[in-house]
């Protein structure tokens, strides 16, 4: 298997925007200057950056969502990992784009970034998908918040396997969850929606959400079961790709152990440092010839590990 | 980068020990050799503590390990570690490479166990020192256990100084005492070369929504700027009652960022200064400290660092 590491660094950005999409998410967009640029333009898909965040102000408190109005006081100093939802290379800049989500403290203070300012971040981190040429079909399953490194996944795969075929599964709690994707919805069934990110691809994508409100009403994995039961993907030539919350991966797992299709998994743990300093993001695995339990780092050994080495609880 | 080029002295001495500048990484924050070297020049650093080793590898503690509090960290990695064996085959050897000065802190659930690590690293000769710790906050068995009862620092300085041979002895105190300097007092009575304080504070972050503690094991060690203000007083207090009267000299450390905090622990007593949970934040943050305590030296016309110890007035 490839694997398209580049050698890390601490790197400063400018802020090209960062643009609220629904109610929720945000697509920030940074260029790299100088040196990263040639790092930033080498990284695979899966790896990370860590941006620094204690420096950013917190917004006016009326514009503070008030489920976050306890969380914001506290005074942040760690840095917050995010994945990349693209890396897009010219030859006058790279481009990275970064998808999150308000959850607390940190998240809360970037909502005031704005075109212009300049973030620290460190990256490229950990080692990200792995690859092979003789792959003829890539399975990808996304699961809410997991999906901006899939959409790179999608994109980078286009490029350089292009004789892979790549069908996507996108699952979430509800349509509104779909915010930070470029939603088309269809004319007359509001149900059925398209992802620009990977219809400008031509990439079959099956959308599901827990509450019906798009696509197949259910678990993306389901979904993902009943299409590899309908279509019998060849299991020697197939590879399945999972981001996002631990259960989702976990029954991804499974799917992959059932239908004997190799899966890697990205993960996600707490971090203080993602660069294997604080040794905080143990993933517990399990080595296949004794038996015996392990921990792995998220941040250096992953975040992508195989779905068989890891102890799933 | 040209650190020292004003002709300012910032050479200390820990016991034997020479070190070029008063920086020094903090154990348990920096890996066992090299792995900040994607982001310093490790020969620019005073000295390098290693974390903590012990007897028989060991895993650590299940996850969560670490959780941000206001201005500060808990952590409860729990030792993880490849134990003595594997550290002397593929980590000490690494040491040579460099000409800055490394000190191994080592841990154990017995004192046969500390004794036995360090009678193993007293042969290489590529260690200028150990650093006991009795003061890990996350372990059910040895650590801070050790370093809360006098009768057993007594015993476990003793012993170990036996074994060292050429090696200098610095013993890590815990705040989580009634009285620092008493236990200070013990160790130094028993032979430690240096004292370095302090390590973390016992603490509790609770999840309210599921009424639980956030981290696996419960409590953590609280790190960062939250603790600065007390650890400056500690080292002011153990270097007057214990250090100063025995010139004994003290390693300082607790949530430093910048050269001031470094300064603010060298006047309160400190010869040299520990950098911890900010290089998970900041990893090159120690190269930018050196240049700052230059500066600071420079416009207070300085000549030497080692004036500035214990000058408060």
């Amino acid at each position: 298997m490839t694997n398209h590491t580049a050698k890390k660094g601490i790197f400063k950005a400018s802020v090209l925007q960062n643009r609220l999409l629904g109610d929720k998410f945000f697509r920030l967009t940074l260029e790299v200057e100088k040196k990263a640029k040639t790092v930033f333009s080498k990284s695979n898909p899966g790896q990370f950056a860590e941006i620094e965040v204690s420096s950013l102000a917190l917004p006016p408190e009326n514009a503070i969502p008030p489920q976050f109005a306890d969380a914001s006081k506290r005074n942040v100093i760690l840095r917050r990992p995010f994945s990349f939802a693209d890396i897009m290379v010219s030859e006058d800049n790279v481009i990275l784009e970064i998808l999150y989500m308000i959850v607390g403290a940190a998240t809360v203070r970037m909502k005031t970034l704005k075109t212009g300012d300049k973030v620290s971040l460190i990256g490229p981190l950990g080692n990200g998908f792995s690859f092979s040429d003789d792959k003829k079909a890539a399975l990808l399953v996304a699961g809410g918040m997991g999906a901006p490194p899939l959409v790179h996944l999608a994109g980078f795969m286009k490029e350089k396997y292009p004789n892979t075929d790549i069908v996507v599964f996108v699952g979430t709690k509800s349509v509104s969850d779909l915010a930070f994707f470029d939603i088309k919805f269809d004319k007359f069934d509001k149900k059925k929606i398209k992802l620009g990110e990977f219809e400008k691809h031509n990439i079959q994508t099956h959308i599901s959400t827990d509450d019906g409100s798009a696509g197949t009403k259910g678990f993306v994995t389901e979904v993902l079961k009943k299409w590899i039961i309908e279509n019998k993907p060849d299991i020697n030539n197939t590879i399945m790709y999972a981001c996002g919350p631990d259960r989702m991966l976990h029954a991804s797992a499974a799917v992959s152990s059932e239908f004997k299709i190799p899966c890697q998994v990205s993960l996600e743990r707490r971090m203080a440092c993602g660069t294997g300093l604080c040794q905080s993001c143990a993933v517990k695995c399990v080595d296949k010839n004794t038996g015996d339990n392990f921990y792995k780092l998220c941040c250096k050994d992953g975040p992508v590990f195989w779905a068989d080495e890891v102890v799933w609880q | 980068m040209a650190i020292n080029d004003k002709k300012i002295d910032l050479s200390i001495k820990l016991g034997s020990v020479s070190l070029k500048n008063p920086i020094m990484t903090a154990s348990g924050t920096c890996g066992y050799v090299d792995e900040l070297e994607d982001f310093l020049d490790i020969n620019q650093l005073g000295g390098y503590i290693t974390k903590s080793i012990t007897i028989q590898p060991r895993l650590g503690n299940d996850v969560p390990r670490i959780v941000e509090t206001d201005s500060g960290m808990l952590n409860a990695i729990g030792l993880a570690n490849i134990g003595v064996e594997k550290f002397m085959q593929e980590k000490v050897p690494l040491m040579e490479h460099y000409k800055t000065p490394f000190f191994v802190n080592i841990a154990g659930r017995e004192i046969t166990d500390y004794i036995a690590v360090a009678e193993k690293l007293a042969k290489c000769k590529q260690i200028a020192g150990m650093e006991l710790n009795i003061s890990c906050p996350n372990v059910k068995q040895g650590g801070i256990t050790f370093g809360t009862d006098p009768a057993l620092v007594k015993q476990i300085t003793c012993e170990v100084k036996k074994v060292v041979g050429d090696k200098i002895l610095i013993v890590k105190l815990t705040p989580n005492v009634t009285n620092i300097s008493t236990i200070a007092k013990i160790a130094v009575d028993c032979g430690a070369d240096a004292l370095s304080l302090i390590n973390t504070f016992t603490a509790m972050v609770i999840d309210i929504e599921t009424r639980k503690p956030v981290l696996a094991n419960r409590t953590g060690g609280l790190s960062g700027p939250a603790i600065k203000p007390i650890a400056v007083y500690l080292v002011n207090k153990v270097y007057n009652e214990v250090a100063k009267p025995a010139g004994i000299p003290l390693i300082g450390g607790g949530g430093i960022r910048t050269a001031s905090d470094a300064i603010e622990f060298i006047i309160a007593g400190a010869t040299a200064v520990t950098i911890g949970t900010s290089s998970f934040i900041n990893p090159d943050c120690s190269i930018k400290i050196i240049d700052g305590i230059n500066g600071y030296c420079e416009r207070h016309n300085v000549s030497s660092i080692a004036e500035l110890t214990g000058s408060l007035k």
